[in-house]
């Protein structure tokens, strides 16, 4: 069966927003840091989903998805990093506390 | 792609089961992103997405892209969420029931994340993507050797690139998190 493209997109938009939704009002650093992995696995969506409609012979969209799963691996290595020093200096991981540098 | 007219004649039980079976997936990953937005405590926000994420490896099974359902399953699934849970642990007292879930932008966040879920959706579903005619039949998934080789090939320069990227972040989160040393 070939997945049905429209509903297939209509998926990975809702991904997106509800991913968008968290990202912008979650307090706790770690839950922004998980609403962002939804973000880029919406993305990841999309690209696997044309290249497999539209049958690039390179794979160039699923090697895509694969850069981005490797970014998003590091980027949540460094941003864990980044939290568990912030909560052993200041004993918070609430976003809007983080203020140090606010002038 | 098939049309979605009910006397289309192409459309088998078999089809229709594994129609049912996307339906379902989707569904499940889309709860599973609405728990990990929403849930209180935060060891249940990454159970939720634990369910979101294995609902798109799913999807990419789905897609036919078998070698990235299995490398999302891995690194996702197997490495960035033990990562997260580790966090969530290591930082527990903070993640209490009685903090509050959202930061004060929550109405006006809720309205754009809405406006463009909703817009994206709805270009999604109603514009007419260019599908190729039923007669002629789908593009072949692209082979796993086919995607090994245009790795190692074409793609060759952004995967090392990958790979010095990984390194630094090795080393980089290995110097911010580890414990000063005393003054003395």
């Amino acid at each position: 069966m070939i997945v049905p493209l429209p509903q297939l997109l209509a998926v990975s938009a809702g991904l997106f927003a509800i991913g968008l939704f968290g990202a912008l009002t979650r307090k706790n650093a770690i839950g922004i840091l998980m609403s962002i992995e939804l973000i880029l696995n919406s993305a990841n969506l999309n690209l696997v989903a044309f290249n497999r409609i539209w049958g690039e012979p390179s794979g160039l969209g699923q090697v895509m998805a694969l850069f981005v799963i490797g970014t998003a691996a590091g980027g949540a290595v460094v941003g864990l990093a980044l939290i568990l020093t912030i909560f052993r200096h200041r004993q918070t991981i609430s976003a809007d506390e983080i203020k140090l540098l606010k002038g | 792609m098939f049309a979605m007219s009910p006397g289309n004649p192409s459309i088998g039980p078999l089809d229709l089961a594994a129609r049912a079976a996307f339906y379902g997936v989707a569904c499940a990953t889309l709860i599973g992103a609405a728990i990990t937005v929403t849930a209180r405590n935060l060891f249940r926000a990454a159970l939720g997405l634990a369910l979101a994420l294995f609902g798109v490896a799913v999807l990419y099974l789905f897609l036919e892209a078998e070698f990235l359902a299995v490398s999302q399953l891995l690194i996702y699934v197997g490495a960035i969420l033990t990562l997260i849970i580790f966090g969530v642990m290591l930082t527990a007292q903070i993640a209490s029931p009685t903090q509050p879930r959202f930061n004060r932008q929550a109405g006006i966040s809720l309205a754009l994340a809405l406006a463009v879920g909703l817009g994206l959706g709805w270009i999604f579903l109603t514009s007419g993507w260019p599908s190729p005619s039923p007669k002629e039949p789908p593009p072949a998934p692209v082979p796993l050797s086919a995607l090994g080789r245009s790795l190692i090939s074409i793609y060759l320069l952004p995967f090392e690139l990958l790979s010095i990227l990984l390194l630094g972040t090795l080393v980089g989160a290995i110097v911010i998190a580890r414990k000063e040393k005393d003054p003395e």
